[in-house]
């Protein structure tokens, strides 16, 4: 796109054939308005919140920094890395990113190594294992901003009507739990298994990482491995079993997470803001929180860390970018955002400060255990776009010939 | 644009033989100024988007959007050697016939009764244009969600009458079938008020002596109206045909909404694969050069439907 830069057409959106595969274009643009510098950031929306939380932030920072101008932009998770992709290819990216993988983004060489955008105190305050999953070949590329790991929710008025004594731990007992729980009848499930487009990859995670298996890592993608098929027909056992709700392969993760508040599912797998999801809408729910069962029944938990990552584009704004990461991971400003947001803090002050927390405590007990997504790799991207888009044939193919597909359809990306 | 007969008319009446091949530069520079600013918008929101989406077909251009160099037709193999993209295509083939055949003879139907005087014909006119005025993405949630297992109140509505046995509903939009067949139910109703209303216009311009005439020689309703008014209505048809085409074949958001968490690519069609390849690979590319054969095939049906049937020739 390099050749049509300056051209300065602003681009209509059209959302016709002609124009759907079409990009943005701008002109140069960026900082330098009124001789002062603008921070462009670009972040998704976590909740209903998040653009007040992050206008709160900007507003304290310009107080402190009155010569730095940062314009917000809040996109959907749906959208952001569509947004994102066509602001690169119009040369328009944003100066700070939050996003999930960043591994693409580095390997086109776009961003800063983080070291040189956030000052070595702030730097030294992060979580040792969070940091080395934001590195690639040694250098750190991005900064953990936030934590979530995942347990399994459990109704517990439903499992006692349907005579299970304890949560299940492993797999054996799960399977037997949400098949008393399913023969309830009237439209109770009793596992719920979001395997529709919306989160596969992290269920996809919970069975087969649960099982032994892996993604791959760094290097190198496995989906396509022996280790991930005991997990994947686990998968296929559940809903033959009829333990899980109707068409696991195409129902998205959100919404059924309704259906768990509502009282209607017997275990679901879930996140810290599940908690104030279900004390907001059904707080009569009786359930408890347990660690996700396992092949074997040893701890494990999906850890999910999203970063800030800050673009080079034309490599004058590397202070302002390190004043901004300064002040925003410094003190309360850090963790009363994590706070609000409800997820897990990646800094040990933050974990200090938020460790008194009654509903973040199973989650943290469960952090240690975590295993993450292979972020790092640049193909990771790929991955978890083919999980979406292919995880939930399980459902109705061999559990071999989706993996394949997977691990076809990566390699080619 | 009162600076266009200018033009048109040396074009079209050779008034001044002689002079044409010279003065008519002169005269594209005389208009110039009127018609430059129309020129430019559409060069710019037509040509220069369509441009790019040819250029970018050639290109390789990384996940990011970074443009790594010229990639020949590799992208066009990609989308050829796609193994669902021969389905995929007689789905989407599937997708538009149906679709517009079904709303063309409903919208026949509906504009012949909105064409008699009644009571309320106002009433019932407005509101034919209600699902044309509301935005289709909207339309299609409302379905969704009434579709939707537990809560939606169309799945409720068939598990009270009994036709559905499982309490929580069937998963009308979690199957591939049966997402598809709905999709079209809706492309047929955000289709139908523009149809019909293209039709009715069609209608009023029957003169009532043709079919007085017809009424005198002894034809039927039956016979009046395929002999009588059919014929007279072709050239509306072939506006709402052709632009039914190109607009059903170009639809998105009602199969996005509908089968969106479908898995794989079985209720895919030409539009929805140019948008996974989009939004879930990040493939700019090879979605160019999906969208280069989509705007080829729309071109040959079009074609195809114009040479067939005909339709601008006079009645």
């Amino acid at each position: 796109m390099k050749t049509l830069r300056g051209i300065g057409v602003v681009a209509l959106a059209a959302t016709t054939a002609l124009t759907l595969a079409s990009c943005g274009f701008s002109n140069d643009g960026g900082g330098g308005e009124g001789g002062g510098t603008s921070l462009d950031l670009l972040v998704p929306s976590y909740s209903d919140n998040t653009k007040s939380l992050w206008e709160g932030v900007i507003e304290g920072f310009e107080e402190e920094n009155p010569d730095i101008d940062v314009n917000l932009e809040v996109q959907s998770w749906d959208n952001l890395e569509t947004v994102i992709a066509t602001k690169i290819q119009g040369g328009e990216a944003p100066d700070i990113y939050n996003g999930g993988p960043f591994a693409s983004f580095a390997a086109d060489g776009l961003l800063y190594p983080a070291e040189e955008v956030v000052s070595p105190e702030v730097f030294a305050d992060f979580q040792e294992s969070f940091i080395a999953n934001e590195q690639l070949e040694g250098t750190t590329y991005a900064l953990p901003l936030i934590a979530s790991a995942r347990a399994l929710f459990v109704n517990n008025e439903l499992l006692e009507q349907a005579g299970v004594t304890e949560p299940p731990t492993d797999w054996d007992s799960l399977l037997d739990a949400a098949t008393k729980v399913s023969a309830l009848g009237n439209g109770i499930a009793g596992y719920g298994m979001p395997l529709g487009s919306e989160e596969a990859q992290a269920e996809a995670a919970v069975w087969l990482l649960g099982g032994g298996g892996t993604f791959g890592d760094e290097s190198e993608i496995t989906i396509d491995d022996p280790s991930n098929l005991p997990g994947a027909e686990q998968i296929k056992a559940m809903i033959d079993a009829g333990a899980t709700q109707a068409d696991p392969g195409s129902t998205d993760r959100s919404p059924l997470m309704d259906i768990f508040v509502q009282g209607k599912i017997g275990m679901q797998v879930g996140l810290p803001p599940t908690v104030g999801q279900i004390e907001e809408n059904n707080p009569d729910l009786d359930y408890s929180i347990v660690p996700i069962p396992t092949r074997d029944g040893s701890p494990f938990t999906l850890g999910v860390a999203d970063q800030l990552m800050a673009f080079e584009n034309d490599g004058d704004k590397q202070e302002a970018i390190t004043a901004f990461f300064d002040y925003f991971f410094t003190g309360d400003v850090y963790s009363d955002w994590v706070k609000a947001e409800g997820f897990l803090p990646t800094t040990k002050s933050g974990a200090e400060t938020l460790g008194g927390e009654e509903a973040l405590a199973p989650f943290l007990e469960v952090l240690p255990d975590a295993q993450f997504y292979p972020t790092t790799n640049a193909k990771w991207s790929a991955t978890d776009a083919a999980f979406k888009a292919l995880f939930g044939q399980l459902q109705t193919q061999p559990a071999e010939d989706v993996l394949q597909q997977i691990q076809a359809q990566v390699d080619a990306g | 644009m009162r600076a266009e007969p200018v033009g048109a008319e040396a074009g079209t009446r050779p008034l001044r033989p002689a002079a044409r091949p010279r003065s008519r530069g002169r005269e594209f520079l005389q208009a110039l100024p009127w018609i430059g600013p129309a020129l430019a918008l559409i060069v710019g929101v037509v040509f220069f988007p369509a441009g790019v989406m040819f250029y970018n077909s050639t290109r390789d251009i990384s996940a990011s959007g970074v443009d790594r160099g010229s990639a020949g037709l590799s992208n066009f193999a990609e989308v050829f050697a796609f193994p669902y993209f021969w389905p995929i295509l007689g789905r989407t083939i599937v997708w538009v016939v149906v679709v517009v055949v079904v709303t063309v003879v409903l919208s026949l139907a509906l504009a012949q009764l909105l064409d008699k005087a009644f009571p309320g014909r106002r009433i019932v006119r407005l509101a034919v244009i209600v699902p044309w005025a509301s935005s289709v993405v909207m339309t299609t949630m409302v379905v969704y969600y009434g579709l939707e297992p537990y809560f939606g109140i169309i799945n409720t509505f068939l598990v009270d009458l009994g036709l559905i046995q499982d309490p929580e509903g069937y998963g009308w939009t979690r199957n591939a079938g049966t997402a598809f067949a709905w999709s079209i139910a809706v492309a047929i109703f955000v289709s139908l008020p523009f149809t019909s209303y293209t039709i009715l216009a069609g209608l009023a311009t029957v003169p009532s002596e043709v079919l007085e005439a017809a009424k005198m020689d002894g034809a039927g309703p039956v016979r009046t109206y395929f002999g009588v008014v059919l014929p007279q209505l072709r050239a509306a048809i072939a506006v709402a045909v052709l632009i039914n085409i190109i607009n059903v074949f170009n639809s998105l958001p009602i199969l996005r909404v509908m089968t969106g968490s479908i898995p794989g690519y079985d209720a895919d069609t030409v539009m929805t694969m140019i948008f996974k390849y989009i939004q879930n690979q990040h493939r700019l590319d090879v979605a160019s050069a999906l969208s280069v054969v989509a705007f080829v095939i729309v071109i040959l049906i079009v074609a195809a439907y114009l040479r067939v049937v005909k339709p601008m020739r006079e009645v």
